[in-house]
């Protein structure tokens, strides 16, 4: 809101233009790279998503998905991307309301460049600093077992579903901190004292102040760590043979060879299904966002 | 209280697993005593050092390119083409939309053989996966100063555009082009989905390959990557705190 009053305002003052150069269209290498390298990619597999063995439109490609373990996959992949970006949601903007408001400059930049890390973080590395932790032998399941908790004991594994959750975590809280601290920046100092000074105690100031401002930018901030979560490759590969079916492995081993030669489509259409959950995922994100940005026009 | 707990929980959630992980990764052959063993199985590896070496190349050259890319387009933006914003905004989004997965899939379906056949296409595709993150920091920096005039007085004083560009420009979202800068290189750098779907060897699918030998050496290679991407990474990150904050006080003095 902001943004495009500022810029409607510079736009009204600056009339006589820069003289910047002749060129017609100075966008123009931006948009060819955008749209070789990423919208034309897209509309191909789409258009091939679309396509049967003779080359005639068909939707026969997407009859698997909504039915059978394509369908389960997708409710798999769902049900883990939604569960950790709760978790991720919850731990990482307690952390990042903590950071905000006791950390010094340089330990915020610091911890920054951490959180980026760890939140970019995952395939092998990550995978094996779990076994070392939580694997059978791990230090951790060791100790746990001393305290008398055999995390063991039951079913748990550290590749079941249950045990990829956990590694997932591990980068969607970091990315949490990342995405939900500007928003906590945005709270000013003189709402909690207006709100002191109007009799509120600090329970009401959350109630009626802090929580409604903040829920759009938590729901955003959500929606992209659903986002990222379903679509995360290189944890799930690294930790998951076959253990937890998931979208982005089954489209991994379709594109590693081992095609029927009657589902030579079938990868396609997985891809444009993953687009369309992870769409419908960020709209929600961005209208989550364009709420979060009232406050910050005023 | 709030903060003890808090930092208590970060430890065990973030600390606990890089400790255990260093402890494994120093064990000595067969599990016995302490050593190095492990980081020199891992150094003598076959490809060790040739694919850090790929790695840090096609991260320096998409950091370079996505600044070639996007330093124009957003000053552009801000200078003159206001109207093409949101769009391009939009645009810049659409990595996080997009899974890595179906965009490399599309890249096997759509791209022409002879870009297929180079590796250098990752530089470009690690491009367009960091776009919403460079686009956002230069942006952020672009917005904070008031560009048009600061255009607008080295023009009237008399300097040439490229005068402009080096001496008013760069200077002054210096911040932005770094974060940029550092973005890319740090998804590049540790990038495994497309990488591997395009069946491109870098130092993280190497790693995949490496890992299935030796467990203990897994886990020293799980460390040692682990510790150099955080090492690097706040090196960065104080380095440019610190050029910030010099330009900003040579901003001021100019204002003042």
């Amino acid at each position: 809101m902001e943004k495009e009053a500022v810029a409607t305002r510079s736009e009204g003052t600056a009339r006589h233009s820069f003289s910047i150069s002749k060129i017609t269209f100075p966008l123009l290498p931006f948009f060819t790279f955008v749209g070789f390298f990423l919208l034309w990619p897209i509309l191909a597999v789409t258009i091939r998503s679309l396509k049967g063995n003779k080359n005639e439109w068909t939707l026969e490609n997407y009859r698997p998905l909504i039915h059978g373990s394509y369908f389960h996959a997708f409710l798999v992949s769902i049900k883990l991307a939604s569960i950790t970006a709760l978790i991720g949601a919850l731990l990482g903007g307690l952390f990042a309301y903590v950071i905000v408001n006791s950390a010094g400059p340089k330990l915020t930049s610091v911890l920054d460049s951490i959180s980026a890390v760890f939140a970019n973080s995952g395939g092998v590395p990550l995978a094996f600093m779990f076994i070392a932790a939580f694997g059978t032998e791990g230090l951790f399941t060791k100790f746990l077992k001393v305290l008398g908790w055999d995390i063991y004991a039951g079913k748990f594994t550290l590749f079941s579903f249950t045990g990829v959750a956990i590694v997932y975590s591990f980068f969607q809280i970091p990315l949490m901190i990342l995405v939900f601290k500007p928003a906590l920046k945005g709270l000013r100092k003189e709402w909690s004292e207006a709100s002191t000074n109007l009799g509120a105690s600090p329970i009401t100031y959350w109630r009626r102040v802090v929580i409604p401002i903040l829920t759009p930018s938590f729901l955003g901030a959500f929606f992209l760590l659903f986002a990222g979560g379903f679509s995360a490759y290189a944890t799930a590969r690294a930790m998951t043979v076959g253990t937890v079916p998931l979208v982005p492995i089954i489209i991994g081993t379709l594109v590693d060879g081992n095609v029927i030669s009657n589902q030579a489509n079938l990868g396609d259409a997985l891809a444009v299904g993953m687009i369309i959950v992870a769409a419908i995922a960020m709209s929600g994100y961005l209208f989550a966002q364009r709420r979060a940005n009232r406050w910050r026009s005023a | 209280m709030t903060i003890f707990v808090v930092s208590v929980l970060a430890i065990l959630i973030f600390v606990l697993p890089l400790v255990a992980a260093s402890e494994f990764s120093f064990r000595g052959a067969k599990g016995m005593g302490h050593s190095f063993t492990n980081y020199i199985w891992l150094i003598h590896q076959d490809g060790f050092s040739e694919h850090i070496l790929t790695s840090l190349q096609l991260a320096v050259l998409s950091g370079l390119l996505n600044l070639i890319l996007m330093v124009p387009t957003a000053v552009l933006l801000h200078l003159k083409l206001a109207k093409w914003r949101s769009l391009v905004e939009f645009i810049c989004i659409l990595p996080l939309i997009i899974p890595v997965v179906s965009l490399a899939i599309g890249a096997q379906v759509s791209m022409p053989k002879f870009i297929q056949n180079s590796q250098y296409e990752l530089v470009c595709f690690f491009v367009i996966i960091a776009l919403p993150f460079t686009y956002r920091a230069l942006d952020a920096a672009l917005s904070s100063i008031d560009i048009k005039t600061l255009v607008e007085a080295s023009r009237s004083l008399g300097a040439s555009w490229p005068a402009t560009i080096v001496r008013v420009i760069i200077p002054s979202i210096k911040g932005g082009i770094t974060s940029a800068l550092f973005l890319s290189f740090a998804l590049a750098i540790g990038e495994f989905t497309i990488t591997s779907l395009l069946h491109w060897d870098t130092f993280p699918t190497w790693a995949v390959v490496a890992a299935q030998q030796n467990i203990l050496g897994a886990i020293a290679l799980s460390v040692f990557s682990f510790v150099g991407a955080v090492l690097l990474m706040v090196l960065i990150a104080l380095f440019s705190n610190r050029k910030r904050s010099k330009t900003n006080s040579k901003l001021e003095e100019v204002a003042a």
